[in-house]
């Protein structure tokens, strides 16, 4: 074998089919060993309680012996106590035989397949909550976190292609930015969440601001480097001798040219923009995917988790294949 | 069969280019010296040299991208300090806008020179109707050119020959006072150079039918290149530039500058016919061994002056009245 030899699509196909086989059979295989050790750890507790009944069973047939002895009125009381106690002790005690002869406990937290489809994608995409304010979880939560993360992607990618191309195209509006961005573009965005939390009151602008605080550094950067480095000076001139003025030559020809990698900078930033935001969420939000994701972990009850984690997923496949149709589209002559 | 240049009469009284003591360094490295041209209306100048001896600084200063760093570039008496529409260029490589068809890439110049950035948007109906001017014009020129069948392809999708075809029709279609040609067919193979070479020849029978009919040639054209035999086939002017003269320490000027035998597109391709001249331009200007004054051989209009007045008609006698 050679490096780099190319292999048939079957094999590509049936390798990638295989691959992800062996993850569900890995998470149904870890799923499955963690409700086995909970349900044995519940006969473990149900064998130490009928234990510890049997002893409270004995103390109370020797207090029922001792009663027997008592006088006429204190007898007849004593002895209704002790048999209403030791009524409940046996329905303790058959309870917990239950339990242990056939343990019903229920790990949530690798969820089994049946319970991520009952108690997650169900009760996800069923109406919960009071009467008066019934709401359908997928749909309140996704939507939330979408209009946050759609206006603040589309004002994070319109202010960068400004800058980067302006930085790309003037050397002293580049040597202004680029110092703050090189530094601002290297601090971890979660590490700044609770500067905006303080700074801008918990509201929608604050989700976009966090958002666009942390793109922009990064993609204006990407965008500059991508006008000086993939379009040759040649065109450039040759732009000027064509007529084109400063403008022009921007919009006509550098836009143009650099438009492919534009939309693969934006789709790249689709994935840190959504984990910043579900950090967010989750830290202070009220509605929306990380408020969600924090109620169930603080019951630990993975169920909901799960599902939104699929789903999620899935959606960020589509959305980028989407954004690469729309790449190939758009620009035909860029190729893959 | 190659004929000798016929003899404009008002060559020195057109001049679209003129170089002035052009000199150029980069720190501490003299690139060009003293550089003094003067390019007629209507001439096709083919400029060789040495690799590295600066033919690609000097035209970049004639386009205006980096003007010396002494003496003067005038382009019909303007100071060429940016590249403007006065001047086409046409590149080895990088020639086309990627993002562009062919068809597209020849009416981009149109578009960009005829209309603003805001008619197009504000009035786009009347701009649509332009467009299709354009892209009409840009099609006919194409089909001339023989890539009727290319028009709507990317330029990836175009072999070299066929990208360099369209480079040159995008320069030509927006009719520049100076077209500037940088070694445009060097990453040609021979069939296809020859090709380019017959239509610069056509070119030339263009400005030389134009003057026939009194009229201004369309085309003056400086071409780069490494090419000795293209140089003398398809220009009607040689221009050395070396840096192998007794003063080689300032750097390169112009050490060779004589008129080229002129060729028309239906004669056959005769290089013996200039195997002499050949011999001297390697003498005069690739000889690195050479200690000589770098004005020997530059005599393009000492020659042009002596051929007028031998061609010129014999003066009356005085008091012939």
């Amino acid at each position: 074998m050679i490096i780099r030899q190319p292999i048939s699509r079957a094999w590509r196909i049936g390798l990638g089919l295989a691959a992800i086989i062996f993850l569900l059979a890995a998470y149904t295989l870890l799923s499955r060993s963690r409700q086995e050790a909970v349900r044995a750890e519940q006969r473990d507790v149900a064998q130490q309680k009928i234990a510890d009944l049997a002893e409270d069973r004995v103390r109370l047939q020797n207090e029922i012996q001792r009663a027997t002895t008592r006088e006429e009125g204190v007898r007849e009381k004593m002895l209704m106590r002790l048999e209403r106690e030791l009524k409940e002790l046996e329905t303790q005690e058959t309870r917990w035989r239950q339990l242990a002869g056939a343990p019903d406990a229920e790990d949530l937290t690798v969820p089994a397949w049946s319970q991520l489809y009952r108690q997650g994608l169900v009760r996800a995409c069923t109406p919960q909550g009071s009467f008066q304010r019934k709401e359908v979880w997928i749909v309140h939560d996704f939507w939330n976190t979408a209009k946050r993360l759609v206006s603040a992607l589309l004002i994070a990618v319109a202010v960068s292609l400004v800058l980067g191309l302006l930085m790309g195209c003037v050397d002293y509006v580049d040597a202004f930015f680029l110092p703050p961005f090189a530094l601002l573009s290297k601090v971890p965005a979660t590490a700044v969440l609770p500067i905006f939390f303080v700074l801008v009151q918990i509201n929608f602008k604050m989700y976009i601001a966090i958002i666009v605080f942390s793109l922009l550094p990064t993609l204006a950067q990407s965008i500059s480097q991508s006008v000086r480095k993939d379009i040759a000076e040649e065109l450039i001139f040759k732009a000027y001798t064509l007529g084109a003025s400063q403008f022009e030559v921007i919009w006509e020809v550098i836009y143009k040219q650099i438009l492919p990698r534009i939309i693969d900078a934006a789709r790249l930033q689709i994935g840190p923009a959504l984990l910043l935001l579900v950090a967010a969420e989750w830290m202070v939000a009220g509605e929306g995917i990380g408020y969600r994701l924090r109620l169930f972990y603080q019951r630990t009850d993975m169920t909901v988790v799960f599902v939104y984690v699929i789903i999620l997923g899935l959606i960020g496949l589509i959305v980028d294949y989407l954004l690469i149709w729309f790449r190939r589209w758009l620009c035909p002559w860029f190729g893959d | 069969m190659a004929e000798t240049s016929l003899v404009p009469a008002n060559l020195q009284d057109d001049i679209v280019l003129e170089c002035n003591n052009v000199c150029h360094w980069f720190g501490s490295k003299r690139v060009l010296y003293n550089v003094n041209l003067r390019v007629p209306r209507g001439q096709t100048m083919a400029l060789v040299g040495p690799s590295g001896c600066g033919k690609s600084t000097l035209l970049r200063a004639i386009l205006g991208t980096h003007p010396p760093c002494a003496g003067t570039v005038l382009m019909e008496g303007i100071p060429c300090d940016r590249p403007n529409r006065d001047r086409g260029i046409v590149y080895q490589r990088y020639s086309l806008f990627p993002f562009l068809t062919a068809e597209e890439n020849v009416a981009f110049g149109l578009m960009l020179d005829q209309t603003s950035f805001t008619f197009r948007w504000l009035q786009f109906w009347k701009w649509a109707a332009l467009r299709r001017q354009h892209r009409a014009e840009a099609a006919n020129l194409l089909e001339r050119l023989g890539l009727s069948g290319s028009r709507r392809s990317y330029p990836e999708e175009l072999s070299g020959g066929m990208r360099q075809r369209v480079a040159l029709a995008q320069a030509l279609i927006m009719q520049p006072k100076l077209l500037l040609l940088d070694e445009p067919f060097g990453a040609l193979d021979e069939a296809t150079r020859e090709e380019m070479q017959l239509m610069l020849l056509q070119l030339s029978a263009e400005n030389l039918a134009a003057r026939r009919r009194h009229e201004q040639p369309p085309y003056t054209i400086i071409i780069v290149t490494h090419e000795i035999n293209e140089a003398l086939y398809v220009a009607d002017r040689v221009v050395g530039l070396s840096q192998f003269h007794s003063e080689k320490q300032f750097g390169a000027t112009v050490v060779y500058d004589k008129a080229a035998p002129l060729f028309k597109p239906q004669d056959p391709r005769d290089l013996d016919a200039f195997l002499a001249q050949k011999e001297e331009i390697l003498q005069a200007v690739f000889d690195e061994t050479s200690v000589r004054h770098y004005s020997e051989y530059v005599s393009f209009w000492k020659d042009y002056e002596a051929l007028k007045k031998s061609s010129a008609p014999a003066s009356p006698p005085t008091g012939s009245r």
